[in-house]
């Protein structure tokens, strides 16, 4: 009963709050009626009778509204008034509002876009189940680092831990598939057959491997993605008619893979591992291995005992050297993917912070203004009975309003915001596609906005209600000293506001350098005019079939050749900046030294004094000439470099230097075998300059180059130099390539794009610093100028004063000048020490600046004082044209 | 409660209900209507009350509160809630 009486009367409340404010009224009223006649029958006069009976009854307005908090629902009337109250109020200055808004929606969009992407990549889990169970598993080298597992050492781990329920080897390599409607470069994976149970997962349609397939009992059999499964293959729901060609051998299509499933990251085709055999060194890493925990199994308790078995290995091996395992390692798979990218996030997310920080102060500054100016109409609801919780909440409400609206426009910003952030991040940014304004995110970002408005809410709350009622109505007749608190409260908000803004601008300042700096690096060869063209042969292993993909490029080069516009062609195995070339240890061998067995030469890895480390590249002599490498000594590969010549290498300089500082490294002879199993000297021919592989940040890496006609290989990269228009010179490429064999796959791309993409990263992190410190700047300048403005316009009266008393223009100017400054210092002092210990955590993404860089921090202050100065100045004039006579009127 | 015990022997209007708990309590308690009508307007939303328009002895219209059956049952757990705790005060001051 009572609950249906609640309901009743909350309904009650709600629709007919008139009628039932009217009932209170009248009884209200015969209360106070029959008050009057008690007195009046006790003896007193009528007048006396009435004023008794009002003392006796209090405030009437204060009864009825005591009586109005007390029903059911009072609350969600009194919002709602408030709210009403609180658009009146913004609407009432539209200006100020509509900027307030503006700037709380840059900052909220902002802020929630850095988010989505942070959450996307480091927070989301991963798509699978129990994600967080899944474990990355490596071995520890000798120098501490994580690397990939050598076969047998992974059968150990599978074999001996107690902590994982499966565990599996993969690795991916890219291999030529035809059979689909165009051939094409795929990413494939090895994986062994506990793979997709680690993950959890079943394939959508078909059958995961089974023993066989790992066997080679029945044919090679291959699992396909479901975007693969869509797109080249047309979607068949009968799979038995599916074959694949991958580097010429056919592959049954037995099952395909959920939708979502991108594990490693980009592989469309998964094959069972087994097929390749084992290699039985310990020391070659070729798999990388992941893992499901048994349940209640810790991660450190995983660790722990991989690492057991890591040592006994280590311990118990006869390949002892720096390349033998030192421990292992176990790490959540997630971590383990996103590891690289994480401080970079961190960083942004910290710089995007800051810029909120900034707005929310642009905003407060603003409230305050108006703050000022309503103090008046606060005194009096006061005066008029209203309790200081109720005013606290008016205002609480009005900061709400102000950033739902302000986090409603940023949150529709942030979704444009996202897809522009997706399509500028480098491509090296993991988990990209998993990057979308989710829940997660729109909660995250109604979170902020409730900070933000409590935050606002209760800053002016306690700003408002902190006098006495009476000052309020006092201050009015003050005139330009009323608000002296306020006044002092903007500035140090000011100072705060330029501090952080300091920070920022440096932040971005230090990190334009480091990219000026970085493009300052000579690359080591010519970046324009270079098209690219991936060829891909199926990769072979019976050298005479090896040697026809040699004559083959040799037509290919001969062709190319041809075409009008085309000065130099060449073909190198890997492109600098595109991931570099693969390294390896060479061993120093006179032409009579050469053992006659594999065992003899494995006795010459033991002398130290005969290794070298280098990359190894295969390349002709047409990509020295394409690329502009200068050969320093010696000369290029020729004609005189047949197949059946004695083979030759180039080596760059800085290897020259490195492994023969005293001795001439032309005509030396080494044997680098273990790169392409080919164990014939190749006498060094040439020195040729360095090239940065690894992207202009890293140092050059020693390289030996090798003859492609002598040493033929299946995928090389061809450029060709030309002055003419990219697209004709690729389609008569792709003419010419289909004419020698219409199922290789090609990819074409101008080596400028290689070039910028390997900047991608330090762009993207400059473009997103650059634009929270642009946008810090432009606030705490409104700031600034807000600030300045208003205060000139609070002292009128005094300026008018002095200028009455004779005061000349220059005083007044410097009089407002030197306050702004004195502001604008302390916060260029605190944003100084500020960034001194805040820019240490930039350090990893600088390059060839230091993280207090002077200069850096000259021109930033510099900038930001000017700025400053110019939003103070602004004021500051209009304070000197202030006309004494109208300045005294003012009031 | 005391409102509530005010109205047991029969329906009352706010004054009435004022003048009978300071005569019930011997004049130690004087509701004032700042107190007296949020009271009464919260027990009729709660059930505890129901209210009509009657006509008062000077023949003037007021608004009269009856205790309902809830409203009873409510003074009952009151009553005996209050007796708890002023034999455990009473208690409580005894052995100290």
């Amino acid at each position: 009963m009572p609950i249906f009486a609640k309901i009743r009367s909350l309904l009650r409340n709600l629709s007919s709050a008139n009628h039932a404010d009217l009932d209170l009224d009248r009884e209200i009223d015969s209360h106070l009626q029959m008050l009057i006649e008690q007195n009046v029958e006790a003896g007193m006069s009528a007048k006396e009778a009435e004023r008794a009976a009002k003392i006796e009854l209090g405030g009437i307005e204060q009864v009825k509204e005591q009586v109005r908090e007390k029903r059911h629902g009072s609350w969600v009337l009194s919002v709602l008034s408030d709210c009403r109250y609180a658009v009146r109020q913004l609407r009432k200055n539209p200006g100020s509002t509509a900027v307030a808004v503006i700037t709380l929606a840059l900052g909220i969009g902002v802020t929630t876009a850095i988010f989505s992407v942070v959450y996307g990549v480091l927070l989301r889990p991963l798509p699978y189940p129990d994600a967080n169970r899944i474990m990355a598993v490596f071995e520890v080298t000798s120098k501490g680092r994580p690397s990939r597992i050598a076969d047998p050492n992974f059968d150990d781990l599978r074999d001996q831990n107690r902590s994982f329920q499966s565990i599996a080897k993969y690795n991916e390599f890219i291999a030529s598939v035809s059979g689909t409607t165009t051939p094409s470069r795929t990413r494939v994976a090895h994986v062994s057959p506990d793979f997709f149970k680690v993950f959890g997962i079943q394939p959508t349609l078909g059958r995961g491997f089974n023993a066989n397939d790992a066997k080679k009992v029945a044919g090679p059999t291959v699992l396909v993605s479901y975007g693969y499964w869509k797109q080249h293959l047309g979607s068949p729901e009968d799979l038995s008619q599916a074959h694949l060609k991958i580097d010429n051998a056919v592959y049954s299509v037995v099952g395909v893979l959920p939708v979502g499933f991108n594990f490693p990251a980009d592989v469309e085709l998964w094959v069972p591992s087994d097929l390749e055999g084992e290699n039985i060194s310990r020391t070659a890493h070729n798999y990388s291995a992941v893992g499901r925990l048994r349940d209640g199994v810790t991660v450190e308790q995983a660790n722990a005992d991989i690492g057991t078995i890591a040592r006994r290995i280590h311990d118990s091996s006869s390949e002892q050297g720096d390349y033998l395992l030192k421990d292992g390692k176990v790490i959540p798979l997630q971590e383990s993917i996103t590891g690289k990218a994480r401080s970079t996030l961190l960083i942004l997310l910290g710089a995007v912070g800051f810029l909120l920080m900034v707005a929310c102060a642009n905003v407060a500054n603003l409230l305050l203004a108006q703050l000022s100016v309503r103090e008046r109409e606060l005194a009096i609801r006061r005066a008029l009975g209203a309790t200081r919780g109720r005013l606290v909440r008016q205002l609480l409400t009005e900061a709400f309003l102000l950033s739902s609206v302000g986090g409603a426009l940023g949150v529709l910003g942030a979704f444009a915001g996202v897809t522009g952030l997706v399509a500028l991040a480098p491509a090296n940014l993991p988990r990209l596609d998993s990057v979308s304004i989710s829940i997660p995110v729109l909660v995250f970002a109604f979170f902020l906005c409730t900070i933000v408005a409590a935050a606002l809410g209760t800053f002016t709350a306690a700003r408002s209600t902190s006098g006495e009622v009476r000052d309020g109505f006092a201050g009015e007749g003050r005139g330009q000293t009323g608000s002296e608190g306020s006044q002092y409260l903007g500035r140090v908000i000011v100072a705060a506001q330029i501090a952080i803004t300091l920070v920022l601008v440096i932040g971005a300042g230090l990190l334009g350098r480091s990219l000026m700096k970085v493009l300052e690096v000579n690359p080591g060869f010519r970046v324009d005019k270079i098209i690219t063209m991936d060829v891909a042969l199926p990769s072979l292993n019976d050298p005479k079939a090896k040697a026809s993909q040699g004559v083959f490029y040799s037509n290919l080069i001969d062709r190319l050749k041809q075409i009008p516009g085309v000065q130099k062609v060449g073909a190198v195995s890997g492109l600098p900046m595109d991931g570099g070339l693969p390294d390896g240890t060479f061993v120093l061998i006179a032409q009579n030294e050469m053992p006659k067995t594999p065992d003899g030469l494995g006795a010459l890895f033991n002398q130290k004094e005969r290794l070298g480390n280098a990359d190894f590249g295969v390349a002709t002599e047409g990509y020295f000439q394409a690329l502009g490498i200068p050969l320093i000594r010696g000369r290029f590969f020729d004609e005189r470099d047949g197949a059946n010549s004695p083979h030759v290498a180039v080596i760059s300089e800085s290897l020259a230097r490195t492994r023969w500082p005293n001795q001439d490294p032309l005509g030396q002879t080494i044997e680098f075998g273990n790169m392409d199993g080919d164990v014939r000297l190749l006498t060094v021919i040439g020195i040729v300059g360095d090239t940065h592989e690894y992207g202009l940040e890293a140092p050059p890496a020693p390289t030996v180059y090798v003859n492609l006609f002598q040493r033929p290989r299946s995928t090389m990269t061809v450029t060709m130099l030309s002055d003419t228009d990219v697209e004709s010179v690729t389609s008569t490429a792709r003419g010419i390539l289909k004419d020698l064999d219409p199922e290789i796959p090609v990819k074409f791309r101008t080596f400028s794009q290689i070039y910028s993409a390997s900047l991608g990263s330090r762009r993207f992190n400059l473009i997103l610093i650059g634009f929270f410190g642009i946008s810090a700047l432009l606030l705490a300048t409104t700031g600034v100028f807000g600030v300045m403005a208003y205060s000139v316009t609070r002292r009128t009266r005094e300026i008018g004063i002095r200028v009455a008393l004779g005061a000349a223009t220059g005083e007044i100017l410097r009089l407002i000048l030197g306050q702004g400054m004195r502001t604008i210092l302390i916060g260029v002092v605190i944003g100084i020490s500020g960034a001194l210990a805040l820019t240490r955590t930039v350090k990893s993404l600088l390059f060839g600046v230091t993280a207090t860089d002077p200069l850096t921090f000259a021109g930033v202050i510099l900038l930001l004082m000017g700025t400053a100065l110019l939003a103070c100045y602004i004021p500051a004039r209009r304070a000197t044209k202030v006309d004494p006579i109208i300045a005294l009127r003012y009031e | 409660m005391l409102i509530l015990k005010a109205l047991v022997a029969g329906e009352l209007h706010g004054l009435g209900i004022s003048r009978r708990i300071q005569q019930i309590s011997g004049g130690t308690f004087l509701v004032k209507p700042g107190s007296l009508f949020p009271a009464l307007h919260r027990m009729e939303e709660e059930g505890w009350l129901s209210s009509f328009w009657g006509e008062s002895e000077n023949n003037r219209r007021a608004k009269y509160y009856r205790l309902s059956k809830s409203g009873l049952k409510q003074l009952e757990v009151d009553t005996e809630r209050w007796g708890r705790i002023t034999w455990a005060i009473a208690q409580a001051l005894k052995s100290s």
